[in-house]
């Protein structure tokens, strides 16, 4: 039978219950801008009832439980996404570097040199033994030659640059998967002795993000809430309590870190993330525009040298090479690019060995035209090395925009999904106020009728 | 129940406001530079065509500067002609006037050294110099080509070469732009010198003065024809330059059309992105300041 004690205690319960969801409501209002905090509803459910007789009285409200609001499956995406993106940012970041200093758009780069020179033999065709346009010949070989030291020199520069940020981010890894252990330890914790690791499951999710914006990672989830992260190849990171660090080791022939885990060598393997991104801009598109570099550099040396040796200079004598000899195999030529003469009337313009002859001078321009690199003339070659350098960069740009497109949508979707609303919880907030008073006025007025019934009999 | 909606959206508003702080930037940069291809990556078809357009300018700007460089010794050699055929005509009517057997001995002596004056006069034509070169040397620029040498047969020894330079003018056509002096002087098919010393010889002798007249007229002939070569170069060095002006002018439409900007639609472009730019400025500002339910709870 319906007590007025029994009342009392549903009461009791509702209060507990309305002051329950008002400590969530509160908690949510506290964590509105927190990262990674994902929005808790409060679960009711009605007590067993009990039966007397015929009747079935119910016995109130218990808090079930604060149940946070998340995605897994948004989250994951978000990883992939932030993956993608962190590849494509320092993708595009290191490629921007390389463009700036072939950008052909503002007149910076290797045409201008690489033109002023055939011109500067040009001009010496119109009056081969004017001392001064020998001197000028000289001297554009001398900027050709600059300008290609340099523009190795600078390549390599940012490649080494590149190999810091791939040091560094490895580190930044490392970092992370040992706070990533450290959370699956707390989280199993909790969950094997019952209770709510969801607020260690939203850091950890924080941490798995930034993971994710520095390497591919593949997330597998376990027992106790435990998730097991591997690289994109599937190379442990972290499994379970434990993380397992990666290491960087110089490589003998490129001197560049390779990164290992346990002992292999997974460098060529790390394709997304900033990581990725480096190491592709460092050991792909770094080395095949260097070699680009190397092998129009050796092109136009060993051209213009043989070309020079058939013909004569101011003096009559034959003529020697005009630039240095290129190592064999291309590789450096660019970089050791340099003149071999200093004395303008060495410049072999002659081709009969008389002092007003032009014809080798007129054959050494013509070089600018002939198909003397991989079949195509200097500037074609060039030109070819340019669009490569655009397309990657263009290429990389347009996904990277497509990236943070996706990833905002994504988190617009996690934030409809889990973010705190102030105006969803001021409603709860008056919403469980409301229960409050109301239940709290039950009190009172089982408190009267408790007295009424005491007194009853009482005149 | 409707669906909820992101809370928090000051993380879409900055995107946005980034977004289009980007389309400003861009339009922007491409007023200043009046350039729509500014990096490699903006265009990177563009930009390789650019530097096969860049290759193209320079090789025309070169070819034209040859082209003065060529037309300044071709001057040179014109009038340096022009005085030897109005050399060789006053040679022929002191021949003639030296044959007509009426002078004295003494006056046909004057004559002939007159006529020894032409013959000096000519070689010193023949060594003309431009720029330190010798013109008629063939390439043999750098020593006097003609010297006088009585065991000479025509009396001028040459030291010149028979080579000859051409210049590049244009792509695929070159210029000679010299003719030996051996071939100007000493043609076979009428000896300046020779006609000369024939003439002199004659009026010291007082005999050949047929065959002398015949010799400097042949020798005029033939410089005639020789001289033609500089006349006619300079015309073609007129033509191949208003051509060299016509592909610099198509280059120079082509880079334009390669990396130019459209500045009319840039312009408009950047004062619509100017525009969004403080509407969502307004936006933001207004979204940030917004009140929530609480402002309406009661206290």
């Amino acid at each position: 039978m319906g007590t007025l004690n029994s009342a009392l205690s549903i009461i009791v319960g509702s209060l507990d219950a309305d002051q329950g969801a008002i400590s969530v409501t509160t908690n949510n209002l506290a964590n509105a801008n927190t990262p990674g905090y994902d929005r808790q509803i409060v679960q009711f459910s009605e007590n067993d009832p009990i039966q007397e007789g015929n009747l079935s009285f119910g016995t109130g409200v218990t808090l079930e439980q604060a149940q946070t609001v998340r995605s897994n499956v948004l989250q994951i995406q978000l990883n992939q996404e932030t993956q993608a993106s962190g590849q494509l940012d320092s993708f595009v970041s290191g490629m921007s570097q390389v463009e700036t200093l072939f950008n052909e758009t503002a007149g910076t780069g290797l045409q201008t040199p690489l033109s002023a020179f055939f011109s500067s033999l040009q001009q010496l065709s119109t009056n081969p033994s004017d001392s001064s346009l020998r001197v000028g010949v000289i001297s554009a070989a001398q900027n050709l030659a600059t300008a290609f030291n340099q523009s190795s020199s600078a390549l390599t520069t940012q490649q080494s640059d590149l190999n810091q940020s791939v040091e560094q981010s490895v580190g930044e890894v490392n970092n992370f998967t040992t706070q990533v252990a450290q959370l699956n330890n707390q989280i199993s914790g909790l969950t094997e002795s019952g209770e709510d690791p969801s607020a260690l499951i939203e850091q950890r999710d924080v941490v798995l993000q930034n993971l994710s914006s520095v390497i591919g990672i593949s997330i597998i989830g376990g027992d106790n809430n435990n998730i097991t992260v591997t690289t994109g190849n599937g190379s442990p990171l972290v499994v379970g309590n434990q993380s397992f660090a990666l290491q960087t080791q110089t490589n003998t022939a490129t001197g560049m870190q390779d990164v290992f885990s346990q002992g292999q060598d997974i460098t060529s393997q790390i394709s997304a993330g900033e990581l990725g991104g480096q190491i592709q801009v460092r050991d792909q598109q770094i080395p095949s525009i260097l070699n680009q570099l190397d092998t129009l550099a050796s092109s136009i040396e060993n051209s213009v040298n043989t070309q020079s040796q058939a013909g004569y200079d101011l003096n009559g004598n034959p003529g020697t090479n005009l630039f240095t000899t290129p190592p064999v195999g291309v590789a450096g030529a660019a970089a050791t690019m340099g003149v071999a003469i200093s004395n303008p009337s060495l410049v072999a313009a002659s081709s009969d060995g008389t002092a007003g002859s032009n014809g080798n001078a007129n054959a050494l321009a013509a070089i600018a035209n002939q198909a003397i690199v991989n079949g195509q003339t200097p500037s074609d070659y060039y030109s070819g090395t340019v669009f490569q350098i655009g397309n990657a960069v263009s290429n990389a740009t347009a996904e990277q925009t497509a990236a943070q497109q996706v990833t905002q949508q994504l988190q617009n979707q996690i934030g409809a999904l889990s973010g705190v609303s102030l105006n969803e919880e001021a409603a709860n907030l008056t919403k469980f106020q409301q229960a409050y008073d109301a239940s709290a006025r039950v009190v009172t007025i089982i408190s009267d009728l408790t007295n009424e019934a005491i007194n009853l009999g009482q005149d | 129940m409707s669906t909820r909606v992101d809370p928090n959206l000051s993380g879409e508003l900055i995107a946005g406001i980034n977004n289009n702080q980007q389309d400003v930037n861009v339009d922007l940069q491409q007023l200043s530079t009046g350039k729509a291809v500014n990096s490699l990556g903006d265009n990177p078809a563009a930009a390789a065509a650019l530097v096969g357009n860049d290759a193209e300018t320079a090789q025309v700007d070169q070819f034209q500067s040859n082209i003065s460089s060529v037309q300044g010794l071709l001057q040179v050699g014109d009038s340096t002609m022009s005085s030897v055929v109005n050399l060789m005509t006053q040679a022929i009517s002191l021949g003639v006037e030296g044959s007509n057997g009426t002078l004295s001995a003494s006056d046909r002596q004057a004559v002939a050294s007159q006529m020894t004056g032409i013959l000096q006069q000519m070689v010193g034509l023949a060594n003309t110099t431009y720029q330190g070169n010798y013109i008629f040397a063939g390439t043999e620029t750098q020593t006097a080509p003609f010297a006088v040498d009585p065991t000479a047969a025509d009396g001028v020894t040459y030291n010149g070469n028979t080579d000859v330079n051409s210049v590049q003018l244009s792509t695929g056509q070159t210029m000679a732009i010299n003719v030996p002096g051996s071939q100007l002087f000493q043609n076979a098919s009428g000896d300046v010198f020779g006609a000369l010393n024939q003439m002199i010889t004659a009026l010291q002798s007082d005999s050949g003065f047929d065959a002398a007249n015949t010799a400097l007229e042949n020798a005029f002939n033939a410089i005639n024809a020789q001289r033609v070569f500089y006349g006619n170069g300079g015309a073609e060095l007129d033509t191949v330059t208003s051509f060299l002006s016509q592909e610099k002018v198509e280059l120079t439409s082509q880079q334009t059309n390669l990396i130019g900007a459209d500045m009319g639609a840039v312009a408009s472009n950047y004062s619509q992105a100017e525009v969004q730019q403080q509407a969502l400025l307004a936006a933001s500002g207004k979204i940030i300041g917004e009140a929530t339910l609480f402002d309406y709870l009661p206290t």
